[in-house]
């Protein structure tokens, strides 16, 4: 069963943000994990927040030391922060989520982004 | 009807829709009436006869040339924005007005946008069907934001370098 | 300091100012909800303002490349205020802050504005920055000022009402010399400046060039345009753009695909025939306007002297890294006794392209100290002091020194053109930073740059080419398989007069195996190279085989 997080930017200051029981947190640790088609309606109300977000998916995790890891590697970095500036982003601030992260086993296309391009 | 803001003289205001939109098969009526190009193109003579305003209404993808010979007997040319990003009607609408010297009204339809306003006059567009819900004090707002503009356009506003040389 | 480039005069800084109100007007919109965020997004989009991996990124412009140290400063204070004391020069001569927020978006502009900068139309379906050479003013070989051209463009498409919702993006450059430091070939429009056989001034007008995805180099459609024509010609092949570029396909819509579908020969009929429809004097800047802006570009008040200068030759005696520095980043100056001082933003482990709020404050005041006040950005991620006096040249390497900008690399291997790639691009496939700083450790000794020679290495993220990797004497593409970053490797490519497309080598590589291929490649052509030849030289004389056979013989591919 695939599991994955919602996600999306704040519109007022672009940061990533994760879907965590009707708010939005600034780290995938934090975030509600939906088995199968489950993020559905949290996808739906995220669309119908424009002037809160902007462009939310769905994207794919596999838990790892109890953090859900993006599948991708794309949403790693996104849910990590510059791999050439580890003083910025959530990585300089959750340390220990970003460990997981980084360590977490490989990566695979995601159908997050893929869903996005088609979008575009 | 869909709102229908016009531009002259004394501004942007509310103007009363009394045209037509008429479709390919149907029939022609007193009054003023709208119709596609291609009608136009084969019934040009037999619209233009009827004693009533007529009006062409061309997708973004259709020239203007064709029009070329009986502008002068138009009222109205409508150019259709498919979406708001489509910048083809901007170019139709200046080269009506600059190329062959329309001075019916060019009516804006489609996806229009108040955001737009001020591109579509200064491209000679002096009517108005907003989708957006906004009405002429919007219109008014939007298209004054430039003090100044750098090139030549439709609208004949002195461009900078005019300005520059008083 | 009076200043010898264009200055914003009172309706130049109106303009700056109106915009900041309209989309000031246009975010509270979009906050309030009464703008949706497909209708908000080409408006903030002709603000230069991305919705990019980690946060909003602001794209300001530099109009050909050419800025006043008051403005560097600017650029240090809005990186220091609004973004994390960083800022990257890109290969269009603009430069990006990665950490905007939308909130703060009217108030950057706001500032910007005070210094006569702005983000206009960085982004969108419009006109874009138009570059120009980044030693225009500077360089013997120019036949003119390309900027005082680049300039009217400038103006010509700022708020053109009737080419702001063109089918896609649109890039012009402009260059004057006969080595083209614009990359002219590969762009929408690439403007030469040439004197004709009458001794005319003109240009040879260039279009359909572009990267990404279908890489072309642009035919000339016009050998020689008199330069008084210059905008209505352009206004003729916008139009034609506009009206005939697809827009059903967001992959096909650059004006390149509709040149090669027409045949450059039918496209530039078709120009010409608009062209001829068109009320010239109308559109065309009179002289009376020409003339002003050329006499913003004036001359500085140089001082001429022929002859060694001392202190130059002394410190190139004595200290053997002033020696290379000069050897590297020094050019002669149009001016004797001037010289050109290329900054390189291509330290060791550094970001290429990346330059702190202290560094831009830094090469401000030698600027004021020692070139007029004057900086240039060239896009090959780099800065130019562009008029030293060659017995300052010492003063300024050493005040390089002091802020970490001294590495005297230019044109050598490690002097890489990386896009941000994965690291900051919502766009990107892979990373292209971490490659470079990968690849210019290998050579970061600088004697064994020094030996290899010219090396132009060119990294993109993904297909759309920031990293101009079609240009590259190594082009290196990341991409995505399986999920994993693998990168493609292409040679023979280049951006100057002598424009050629980069070709494919062999099946795309991991991380590390493109940096071990690069030695490879680099060792192949030490090898093999004749007296003078440049890598790119030695490839066009040999073909790929010897390097496809360096990289792939017992590599072990992805």
């Amino acid at each position: 069963m695939t599991a994955q997080v919602l996600t999306a930017n704040g519109l007022l200051d672009g940061e990533v943000v994760f879907f965590a029981g009707g708010r939005w947190v600034q780290h995938i640790s934090e975030a509600d994990v939906f088995i199968g088609d489950a993020g559905a309606p949290a996808l739906a109300a995220a669309e119908a927040q424009p002037t809160v977000v902007v462009a939310p998916y769905l994207i794919d995790v596999a838990p790892s030391e109890g953090v859900p890891v993006p599948v991708a590697y794309r949403e790693r970095v996104r849910a990590l922060g510059p791999t050439i500036h580890p003083d910025m982003g959530k990585q300089a601030e959750n340390r220990r989520e970003a460990a997981v992260i980084e360590h977490a086993q490989g990566a695979a296309r995601s159908t997050g982004r893929v869903a996005l391009i088609k979008r575009k | 009807m869909p709102t229908l803001i016009r531009l002259d003289a004394a501004g942007f205001r509310l103007a009363s829709n009394d045209w037509l939109d008429l479709g390919d098969e149907d029939e022609a009526v007193d009054g003023p009436i709208l119709v596609s190009a291609a009608r136009f193109a084969a019934q040009a003579d037999e619209l233009l006869t009827g004693n009533r305003p007529v009006g062409v209404r061309l997708r973004s993808e259709e020239p203007v040339e064709p029009l070329a010979y009986d502008l002068p007997r138009l009222a109205l040319v409508a150019l259709e924005f498919p979406k708001f990003r489509d910048g083809r009607p901007y170019t139709a609408a200046q080269l009506l007005r600059t190329r062959y010297g329309f001075t019916g009204e060019i009516r804006a339809v489609g996806e229009v946008l108040r955001e737009q306003a001020g591109f579509m006059v200064r491209c000679g567009f002096d009517a108005f069907e907003p989708a957006d819900g906004s009405g002429p004090e919007d219109w008014g707002r939007a298209a004054g934001l430039f003090r100044h503009v750098y090139q030549v356009a439709a609208d004949g506003r002195p461009p900078a370098f005019v300005e520059r040389a008083r | 300091m009076p200043s010898a480039i264009y200055q914003y005069d009172a309706i130049d800084s109106a303009m700056l100012a109106d915009r900041v109100a309209e989309f000031r007007g246009q975010v509270a919109r979009r906050l309030a909800g009464e703008l949706t965020e497909d209708q908000f997004k080409p408006l903030r989009l002709m603000n230069g303002l991305y919705l990019q991996l980690h946060a909003y990124m602001l794209r300001v412009a530099i109009p050909y490349g050419t800025l006043r140290s008051p403005q560097l400063r600017r650029l240090a204070d809005v990186a220091r205020r609004y973004d994390r004391g960083y800022g990257h020069f890109t290969t269009r001569q603009n430069i990006q802050f990665h950490w905007i927020k939308l909130k703060d978006a009217p108030d950057i502009l706001e500032a910007l504005a005070a210094d006569d900068l702005h983000a206009i139309q960085t982004s969108g379906n419009c006109i874009r920055n138009v570059t120009a050479d980044p030693y225009a003013g500077a360089t013997a070989d120019e036949v003119d000022d390309p900027r005082v051209w680049s300039e009217a463009i400038r103006q010509w498409s700022t708020f053109h009402p009737e080419f702001s919702y063109l089918p896609r993006k649109f890039k012009i450059a402009v260059t004057a010399a006969p080595k083209d430091r614009t990359a002219a070939r590969a762009h929408d429009i690439g403007l030469q400046l040439r004197r004709n056989r009458e001794g005319e001034l003109g240009f040879e007008v260039m279009v359909g060039g572009g990267q990404g995805r279908q890489p072309f180099l642009a035919p000339t459609i016009r050998e020689h345009l008199p330069v008084r024509h210059l905008l209505s010609y352009l206004q003729a092949v916008l139009r034609t753009y506009n009206r005939h570029g697809r827009r059903d396909n967001i992959h096909k819509a650059r004006i390149k695909v509709l040149v090669a579908q027409l045949g450059a020969e039918e496209f530039a009929r078709q120009v010409e025939a608009e062209w001829a429809a068109t009320d010239k004097a109308a559109v065309d800047l009179p002289d009376t306007e020409l003339a002003r802006i050329r006499g913003a570009f004036r001359i500085h008040p140089f001082e001429p002297r022929r002859g060694p200068s001392p202190a130059f030759e002394t410190a190139k005696a004595a200290d053997p890294a002033f020696a290379r520095f000069v050897r590297n980043n020094v050019l002669a100056h149009k001016v004797p006794g001037y010289a050109i001082v290329n900054v390189s933003l291509k330290a060791p482990g550094e970001t290429p392209g990346d330059c702190s709020a202290d560094q831009m404050d830094a090469v401000a005041d030698l600027a004021d100290a020692h070139s007029f006040g004057e900086v240039r950005v060239t896009y090959q991620q780099n800065l130019v002091l562009p008029h030293v006096p060659l017995d300052d040249v010492p003063a300024v390497f050493a005040g390089l020194q002091a802020i970490g900008l001294a590495t005297a690399n230019i044109d050598l291997a490690s002097d890489i053109i990386a896009c941000p790639g994965l690291d900051y691009c919502s766009l990107a496939n892979a990373r292209a930073i971490n490659i470079a700083q990968d690849i210019a450790g290998r050579f970061a000794l600088p004697e064994r740059a020094e030996a290899v020679g010219e090396l132009k290495i060119k990294i993109s993220g993904c297909i759309n080419a920031c990293g101009h990797h079609h240009l590259g004497h190594i082009g290196i593409l990341g991409v995505d398989k399986k999920g994993e970053e693998f990168y493609q490797l292409s040679l023979g490519g280049s951006g100057e007069e002598d424009a050629s497309l980069a070709r494919i080598l062999g099946p795309a590589l991991s991380g590390p195996g493109v940096v071990d291929a690069v030695e490879r490649l680099v060792d192949a052509y030490m090898g093999r190279r004749l007296d003078g030849e440049r890598f790119l030289d030695t490839y066009r004389r040999l073909g790929a085989e010897p390097f496809k056979e360096a990289v792939y013989a017992d590599a072990h591919p992805a």
